[in-house]
C-alpha cells in the first residue's frame, strides 16, 4: 500500500543467503546509495536467509507483485528465460575479463532486458565467480578422475549433461541434505564458487578443490516489472545509479571474499589444485557442437567472437 | 508489538475458540493480517504460492514413508512382538507392567515415528492387561500418554524433520542421533515415577520367565527391532539419506507384515495407503498454512521484534531458557506439536541462537517441550485415544500424571542447560 | 446427488492411492539407481517433490471430506445444539471463503500466471501451471465439501446424510 503522510516508497528485498555474503553487503551498500540520492523518499528492507521463499518462488512473488527485488542466479531464470541456459553451459568464457566484457557488452544487456515480457526488469549483473569441483577421496586432476564419482549437481539438465560429459556420475541432492550426504558417502563430490565451498563448510569433508571453474553463472539482480512501472522516472534513475555503485562495490566484495576463501580453506589443511583446464575445455567439445545449430549455440559463437 | 501481529493473534485465537481446524485457522489469520499491508490479488496468490511452497521440499517427503510404514507396523502384529520381548525382560520387577508399557512406547515410538500411532498400538494390547493385574487405569492411561511422547525424540521422528524444515536446514541425520539420550532419559525417568508408585500401591509381580523363554520372546521381536538399525545403519553408512531412509522402512516393513508375519494382506493396502495419504496431508496442510504464515512473520519483521523484546527482559540465558520453556508448555497444552513447532520455531531460535544454543539442541529442547504439552489437556491427540481406551475421563487422569510431568520436567531442564545430552551422540557417529 | 458425491469421493481417494504409491516408487528408485546402478536418476528429487504437492492439498480435501483436520471442540461442544448448528456453520462458511479466495481464486491466479509466462520446471521440464493446478483443485473441493457438510447440518437427517 502507499503512504500517504510521510511519502517514503518501500522497496523489499528478498534473498537466500545469509549477512555475511557479499551480495547481502552489496544489497544494504544499495539501499543506503539510494536513500542518499532520493533524500530519504526510497528506503530499501532487506530479508536475508530464504525467510520469503528459494530463488524460483521470489521470482514469482514478483511476478505476482508482494515483493519488490530480488537476487536470482542466472539458473533458476531458464525456467522463466530460456535463453539463461547460455550461462550453464561449461567453458564458454575464456577468464573472467573476457565474462564481464560478455555482460557489459549488447548481449549481456539483451539477455538482462529479455526477462521483461515475464514482468520482471533486469537491474544488474552482480559477480558470482566460477564454479569448480571438490570431492572427498580422491582429488581431480583431469576429467579422467571423474569417472564414477557420484557428483552432486543442480536441478537442471544443462548442469547434469555437463557433469555427464565430463564422465561423473551427476547426482541431484538438495542442498540442505547435501553436507550430511558428502559426510556419509551418498555423493563423492560437489561443485560450486570458493565462497559457497567455504560458507556452507563443506570443505570439512571434501578436502580437495579442483578449481577447473567450469562454468560461470552470474548473479541477477531483479525487480518486479510493478513496482518499476509505479516509480517516477526520477525514481527509477536514482535506483539505476545506485545499483550500478553497488554492482562496483559487489564486484569487488566478491573478489575478496572469494581470496580469503581460498586463504581459509588452504589454511585448514584442503589440496586446492590447479588441474589443466585444456583437459576439461577438450571434454566439453562435443557438447558445444551438439549445440550448434540451435539459437543457443549461435550465442556461443557470438560470446566466443568477442 | 504492531497492529499486524495483534490481528493475526486476536483472529487465531477468534477462530481456534470456534472450532477451526487450526490450519484453517492460521490461514485465515495470515489472510486477514495480510490483507492490512497487501492487496488482495496479490495477498491471496501468495499465500497460495506458500502453501504450495512449503511443500516443495525433499526433507519432507520423510513425513508420508514414516507414517505409511507406521501404519503397516501397527497392523503387521509388530506391537504384541515387543510387547512381548519387553515383558520377558523386564515383567517380573516390581510395576512390572507399567514399566513394560514404558519399554514398549519407547519401542515401538523408535519404529514408528508418531505418537499417536504408538498410544493406540500399545495402549489397546497394554490397558486392559494393566487392567486385570489391578493397576489404576487413570495411572496407566496417564504412563501411556507420556510413555509415548519418547517415540518423538528417539528416530525416527517426524516431528524432528519439521523442525529441520522450520529452522532452515539443520541436519536430520544429527537431530536423529541427537534425540536417542534425552528420549532414553525420558523413558527412564518415566519408569523410575511408574517404580515408586507401584512400590507404593503394592502392585503384584508376574513370575520370571525361564531363560529359553525371554530369549524366544526377544527372538521373536528382533525383525521389528532391526527396522532401528536399518534406519540409521542406512544413514550413517552413507546407502541413502535420512529423507530416503523412510522409503527404505516402506519397503522393510512392507516385507515383514506382508511376507513374514502375514498379518497384512495385499488386500489392505490400498485402505493403509489411503489412510497414511489422509494423516500426511492432515500435516502438509498444517505446514503449508505455517509457511504462508511464517512469510508474513517474516514481512512484518514480527520475528525479529519479538526476539529484541525478550533479550531487553534479561541478558541471562538461564532466566531467557527458563521463559522460553514456561511459554511453549502453555503453548504446547492448546496447540499441536506440529503447528507450535512451524510457529515458534522461527521466533524463538534467534533467541536461543543469540543466547549461544545450537539449533540442534534446541530442536531436541523443543521437541521434549512440546511432547509434555502433547500429554497435557486441555489438547492432545494421544490423551483422547488413551481415556477411550481406558474408557477414563479426562480430569481424572491429570492426578496421576503430575509426577509423570515432573520427570519429564526433570529431563527438560537438563537438555535446556546441558548441551551434551544432545551433542555428545552427534559428535561421536560425525553427522 | 449421491451417487455423484460419491464418485467425486472415489476419484479424490483414486487419485491419492496412486500419488502415494507414485512417491514411494519414485524414492525408491532413487536409492536403487545410486546406489545399485551407480547411474543417478536426475528427475526423481524433483518428480517426488511434486508428487508431495499434490498428495498434501488433495488430501487435504480428502482429509476435510473425513472430517480429520485437527481442531479445538471443548467449548463448542459444550453448547446447546441448536446454538452449535449456527457455530457449525459459520466455521463451514469461514473455511468456504477462504479456500474460494486463497487456494481456489488464489490459486488460480498462480496457475495463469505461470502457465501464461510459460515457466518450466528445472529437471523435468513440465510447465509449474500443472504442479500449482492442484491448488483450486483442492480449493474447489473443499468448497464442495464444505457446502455439503452445511446442506448435512440443516436439511438432512441421518439417513439422507449425503
Ligand atoms: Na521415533
Ligand atoms: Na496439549
Amino acid at each position: 500500500g502507499t503512504d500517504s503522510e510521510s511519502k517514503v516508497t518501500t522497496l523489499r528485498i528478498g534473498h537466500t543467503l545469509d549477512t555475511q555474503h557479499s551480495v547481502h553487503k552489496a544489497m544494504e551498500y544499495f539501499g543506503a546509495r539510494v536513500a542518499e540520492l532520493s533524500g530519504g523518499t526510497i528506503e530499501v528492507k532487506i530479508y536475508p536467509g530464504s525467510q520469503l521463499g528459494n530463488e524460483r518462488e521470489m521470482i514469482e512473488l514478483l511476478q505476482i507483485g508482494s515483493l519488490s527485488m530480488t537476487k536470482v542466479s542466472a539458473s533458476p531464470l531458464e525456467g522463466f528465460v530460456p535463453a539463461m541456459k547460455i550461462f550453464s553451459i561449461p567453458y564458454i568464457f575464456r577468464d573472467n575479463a573476457h565474462f564481464w566484457t560478455v555482460l557489459n557488452s549488447h548481449i549481456g544487456k539483451t539477455l538482462l532486458q529479455e526477462v521483461e515480457p515475464f514482468r520482471l526488469k533486469g537491474l544488474a549483473y552482480y559477480d558470482a565467480g566460477s564454479r569448480s569441483f571438490y570431492s572427498n577421496n580422491k582429488p581431480i586432476h583431469s576429467p579422467a578422475d571423474l569417472a564414477g564419482m557420484k557428483i552432486r549437481v543442480l536441478n537442471s539438465p544443462t548442469a547434469v549433461r555437463t557433469v555427464r560429459e565430463l564422465g561423473g556420475a551427476a547426482t541431484p541432492v538438495s542442498w540442505g541434505e547435501l553436507y550430511t550426504a558428502l559426510q556419509q558417502g551418498v555423493v563423492d563430490g560437489a561443485e560450486n564458487n570458493p565462497p559457497s565451498y567455504y560458507l556452507s563448510r563443506h570443505y570439512e569433508i571434501a578436502r580437495y578443490y579442483s578449481l577447473d571453474e567450469h562454468t560461470s553463472v552470474p548473479d541477477i539482480m531483479l525487480m518486479s516489472l510493478r513496482t518499476w512501472d509505479n516509480l517516477s522516472a526520477q525514481q527509477q534513475a536514482w535506483v539505476s545509479e545506485a545499483m550500478q555503485d553497488s554492482v562496483l562495490f559487489q564486484r569487488q566484495a566478491w573478489q575478496q571474499s572469494t581470496a580469503e576463501s581460498l586463504a581459509k580453506v588452504k589454511a585448514d589443511g584442503v589440496e586446492v589444485i590447479y588441474p589443466d583446464k585444456t583437459l576439461f575445455v577438450e571434454a566439453v567439445k562435443p557438447f558445444h557442437e551438439s549445440l550448434r545449430d540451435t539459437e543457443v549455440g549461435a550465442l556461443i559463437s557470438e560470446i566466443k567472437a568477442l | 508489538m504492531d497492529y499486524t501481529a495483534i490481528a493475526l493473534i486476536v483472529t487465531f485465537f477468534v477462530l481456534l475458540l470456534l472450532n477451526v481446524p487450526i490450519s484453517f485457522s492460521i490461514g485465515i489469520a495470515t489472510l486477514v493480517a495480510m490483507l492490512l499491508s497487501i492487496d488482495f490479488t496479490p495477498a491471496v496468490t501468495t499465500i497460495a504460492q506458500r502453501m504450495a511452497g512449503g511443500l516443495d521440499s525433499f526433507a519432507l517427503l520423510a513425513i508420508p514413508f514414516f507414517v505409511l510404514s507406521g501404519m503397516i507396523m501397527g497392523r503387521g502384529g509388530i506391537a504384541k512382538r515387543l510387547i512381548n520381548c519387553a515383558l520377558a525382560l523386564i515383567g517380573s520387577l516390581p510395576g512390572g507392567l507399567a514399566l513394560v508399557n514404558v519399554v514398549s512406547c519407547m519401542l515401538f515410538g523408535a519404529i514408528s515415528g508418531s505418537a499417536v500411532a504408538t498410544t493406540s498400538a500399545i495402549g489397546s494390547f497394554m490397558l486392559p492387561e494393566m487392567k486385570k493385574q489391578g493397576y489404576d487405569e487413570n495411572f496407566s492411561a496417564a504412563v501411556t500418554a507420556a510413555a509415548s511422547t519418547t517415540g518423538m525424540l528417539i528416530p525416527p521422528s517426524n516431528i524432528l524433520i519439521v523442525y529441520a524444515i522450520a529452522s532452515g536446514g539443520v541436519s536430520i541425520a544429527a537431530l536423529f542421533m541427537a534425540g536417542y539420550l534425552p528420549g532414553v532419559m525420558v523413558g527412564l525417568a518415566l519408569m523410575v515415577v511408574c517404580f515408586i508408585h507401584a512400590k507404593r500401591k503394592g502392585y503384584a509381580t508376574t513370575a520370571r520367565l525361564p531363560l529359553k523363554v525371554v530369549l524366544q520372546q526377544v527372538g521373536a521381536a528382533l525383525p521389528s527391532l532391526f527396522l532401528i538399525i536399518l534406519v540409521i545403519g542406512g544413514i550413517v553408512g552413507g546407502i541413502f539419506t535420512a529423507t530416503e531412509a523412510g522409503a527404505i522402512a516402506v519397503v522393510y516393513s512392507l516385507i515383514l507384515a506382508v511376507g513374514v508375519y502375514r498379518e497384512v494382506t495385499p488386500k489392505q493396502l490400498p485402505d493403509i495407503l489411503l489412510k497414511s495419504g489422509e494423516t500426511t496431508a492432515i500435516v502438509m496442510l498444517l505446514i503449508g498454512a505455517s509457511t504462508a504464515m511464517s512469510w508474513m512473520l517474516s514481512y512484518a519483521n514480527i520475528p525479529q521484534n519479538i526476539s529484541e523484546f525478550m533479550l531487553d527482559i534479561s541478558d541471562n540465558p538461564i532466566v531467557i531458557l527458563l521463559l522460553i520453556n514456561l511459554l511453549l508448555i502453555v503453548v504446547g497444552a492448546f496447540l499441536d506439536m506440529t503447528p507450535a513447532v512451524l510457529i515458534f520455531t522461527p521466533i524463538f531460535l534467534p533467541v536461543a541462537a543469540e543466547l549461544g544454543m545450537s539449533p540442534l539442541q534446541f530442536g531436541i529442547m523443543i521437541v521434549l517441550n512440546l511432547s509434555i504439552g502433547l500429554c497435557s489437556p486441555p489438547v492432545g491427540a494421544v490423551l483422547f485415544i488413551t481415556c477411550a481406551i481406558a474408557k477414563t475421563r479426562l480430569d481424572k487422569i491429570i492426578k496421576p500424571l503430575l509426577p509423570l510431568y515432573a520427570a519429564m520436567f526433570v529431563v527438560l531442564m537438563l537438555v535446556t542447560y546441558v548441551a551434551w545430552f544432545s551433542e555428545a551422540l552427534p559428535a561421536l557417529f560425525g553427522v | 446427488m449421491r451417487k455423484v458425491i460419491r464418485l467425486l469421493d472415489q476419484f479424490v481417494a483414486g487419485i491419492l492411492m496412486l500419488a502415494m504409491t507414485l512417491i514411494l516408487l519414485t524414492v525408491v528408485w532413487q536409492v536403487i539407481s545410486r546406489y545399485v546402478l551407480a547411474d543417478p536418476a536426475s528427475v526423481t528429487e524433483e518428480l517426488s517433490r511434486f508428487l508431495l504437492i499434490w498428495i498434501g492439498l488433495l488430501g487435504a480435501a480428502f482429509a476435510y471430506r473425513q472430517k480429520v483436520h485437527l481442531g479445538f471442540n471443548l467449548i463448542v461442544e459444550k453448547q446447546p445444539p441448536e446454538r452449535r448448528k449456527y457455530i457449525l456453520t459459520l466455521v463451514e462458511l469461514l473455511v468456504i471463503i477462504f479456500c474460494a479466495s486463497t487456494l481456489l481464486f488464489g490459486g488460480a491466479q498462480l496457475v495463469s500466471l505461470t502457465l501464461e509466462l510459460e515457466q518450466i520446471s528445472a529437471a523435468l521440464g513440465v510447465r509449474m501451471g500443472y504442479v500449482y493446478i492442484v491448488l483450486p483443485l483442492s480449493g474447489a473441493l473443499i468448497i464442495c465439501y464444505g457446502l455439503i457438510n452445511i446442506h448435512n447440518l440443516w436439511l438432512a437427517d441421518e439417513e439422507e446424510a449425503w
